[in-house]
């Protein structure tokens, strides 16, 4: 069955965006990811208008983050603490973020830069988390489960503690200073502004590596910073843009909202390290997708501008 | 005095004369000339269940001459992004071009191949075929007139793929009348890509090369009910519509969150 979209002026078949919907919020309640960096291109390849594809699916994430996050709550996986601090860090960065653009644009070829950080970066976390954690699961095995993980004493590690603020993470049981969390979401923030991402497969190998949260406190976590980032995106291009499609988003939650459900549900069953590799393993399909792209001659030379 | 009285009165019956004459011929003109147009499906409109529908044209013409049917909507700006390799080996956006009074939809369909049907000074008269509207066309942002056909060339293909762009010759059939006339008739798809607006119509009959008539009609495409009322919030309550949107994406997810709850407990 047909619906016709008021906003995107298109007409789609009603299974596509819940089945995309499935598959997307699948993945964000899985690795805590808003999954923008699928569901966008997806939804352009399906005929709709690129500016209303990335609003309309922020206004979707936020529906599947709420639905993850609460799944996440109930089993005692989200870091509220730690979420706020990356949150004020991210506003922070976001506002960088979207100064540096302008400058970006001003200097001219502006999407080349964007789109080269974009692909450097997904391939260097995909590779990196794809390693450490093939490396973590095989010393797993041949160590015992009883020995106690040696904390390694690094440099990086004694500046960290230094830092004033320290303050005690319950939930991750972890220690840092307020401002590590504060200016790493900073630095995820401003780099989701430049290209234009939700961040949320940067956000996650940041909370894992650098700020040591386990896996599945890391995911919740994730979820509950990503929803309120959408909220506030999905109002922005609402009110300055109108590029939200209201009844796309409605197709497109149904699914991702159930899909969150059962991704949070089978997560619990993986292992934090097995959710890494599966998340470095769709980074890395990402990157080399991207890189298709960007080598391959498109059928199209020419394409719809943003904004109005 | 008198005299020069005459001579402009009989100046001024010759002038009446020459207009009565004038107007008589264009009477007869137009009583000869008698190609219409009419569109079947001329008030579409679209409600949540759209998903494109068709327009058929018809009327009629004098015999022995060919036609050609344009359908357009009113012409605009429009910036598009334009792809290129960078560094020689990467493809991706290097600029925007702009098209001016270019029409965001064009159809045109004609009885035989446009170009045996008419020379192009007069495809560029009328607006008829790709080739005149590549002249039509200002391109902002193109370097030198075989880079502007490029441009021109890949925007076509853009819009054709959007189905809002076709350019089509055999699909109009004719049927001879008995008083000496011809019936033509087209059927066509109407693209759901097709924006809401007013679309022109118009039929031109082709006689040695030269238009001859043109007859016009107009198909308007028209969003109502409750895809109206979504479109017009969207961009006139932008901050009530952001609300809602944010409102009902939050009352899902706590709401499908719940259920799950209730549908783990019970297990």
């Amino acid at each position: 069955m047909y619906l016709y979209l008021p906003v995107a002026l298109t007409s789609i078949n009603i299974l596509i965006p819940v089945g995309l919907g499935l598959a997307v919020g699948l993945l964000s309640g899985l690795f805590g990811v808003g999954g923008g960096f699928l569901m966008t291109p997806l939804l352009i390849m399906f005929g709709i208008p690129s500016t209303v594809a990335a609003a309309t699916d922020s206004n979707q994430i936020v529906a599947a983050s709420t639905s993850g996050t609460y799944a996440h709550w109930k089993v005692g996986n989200v870091d509220f603490k730690m979420g706020i601090y990356l949150l004020v860090g991210g506003f922070l960065g976001g506002l960088v973020g979207v100064q540096a653009i302008k400058l970006l644009h001003a200097m001219g070829n502006a999407d080349f830069v964007i789109k080269m950080t974009y692909v450097i970066m997904l391939g260097v976390v995909g590779v990196y988390m794809f390693i450490e954690s093939l490396q973590s699961m095989k010393k797993k095995k041949t160590e015992s489960a009883a020995a106690p993980a040696e904390q390694k004493e690094s440099a990086v590690g004694r500046f960290l503690a230094s830092l004033p603020l320290q303050t005690r993470f319950e939930k991750s049981g972890v220690t840092h200073s307020a401002l590590v969390p504060i200016v790493l979401g900073a630095f995820v923030g401003v780099l989701a502004a430049i290209m234009g991402v939700g961040g949320g497969f940067l956000m996650v190998p940041v909370m894992v590596y650098m700020l040591r949260m386990p896996m599945h406190v890391v995911v919740g976590t994730s979820l509950f910073q990503i929803l309120f980032t959408c909220i506030e995106v999905t109002f922005l291009q609402a009110y300055t843009n109108h590029s939200v499609d209201f009844l796309l988003a409605v197709l497109l939650l149904v699914g991702s909202t159930v899909g969150a459900q059962v991704g949070a549900v089978f997560g619990r069953k993986l292992k934090g390290e097995q959710l890494k590799i599966l998340l470095a393993s769709i980074v890395l399909i990402v990157t080399v997708k991207i890189v298709f792209e960007l080598t391959l001659t498109p059928s199209l030379l020419i394409s719809q501008a943003g904004g109005h | 005095m008198k005299t020069l009285f005459n001579v402009q009165s009989l100046k001024f019956a010759v002038a009446a004369l020459m207009a009565a004459f004038v107007l008589l011929a264009g009477f007869a003109g137009s009583a000869h000339a008698m190609l219409t147009a009419k569109a079947n499906h001329d008030h579409i409109t679209i409600d949540f269940f759209y998903h494109g529908s068709s327009v058929s044209i018809k009327g009629i013409a004098d015999a022995g001459t060919e036609l050609a049917i344009k359908v357009t909507s009113p012409e605009s700006h429009q910036t598009m992004k334009k792809k290129g390799k960078v560094g020689g080996v990467l493809w991706m956006n290097v600029g925007t071009l702009s098209f001016e009074q270019t029409p965001n939809f064009y159809e045109v369909f004609s009885t035989k191949n446009i170009d045996e049907m008419l020379p192009s000074s007069e495809q560029e008269k009328y607006l008829l075929g790709y080739p005149a509207l590549a002249k039509h066309v200002e391109i902002n942002g193109a370097d030198g007139e075989s880079d502007r056909m490029t441009w021109f060339k890949e925007f076509v293909k853009f819009k054709e793929d959007q189905h809002l762009y076709l350019s089509s010759a055999g699909k109009i059939t004719t049927t001879a009348l008995p008083d000496g006339h011809q019936e033509y008739f087209i059927l066509t798809d109407w693209p759901y890509q097709a924006a809401p607006g007013e679309y022109t119509v118009t039929v031109y009959a082709v006689k040695d090369h030269k238009v001859i008539e043109q007859a016009e009609t107009k198909v308007k495409v028209e969003q109502v009910g409750m895809v109206k009322t979504l479109a017009t919030m969207a961009s006139n309550n932008a901050a009530f519509y952001g609300f809602l949107s944010i409102g009902i994406a939050l009352g899902a997810g706590f709401g499908v969150g719940l259920i799950f709850r209730k549908g783990g407990g019970a297990h």
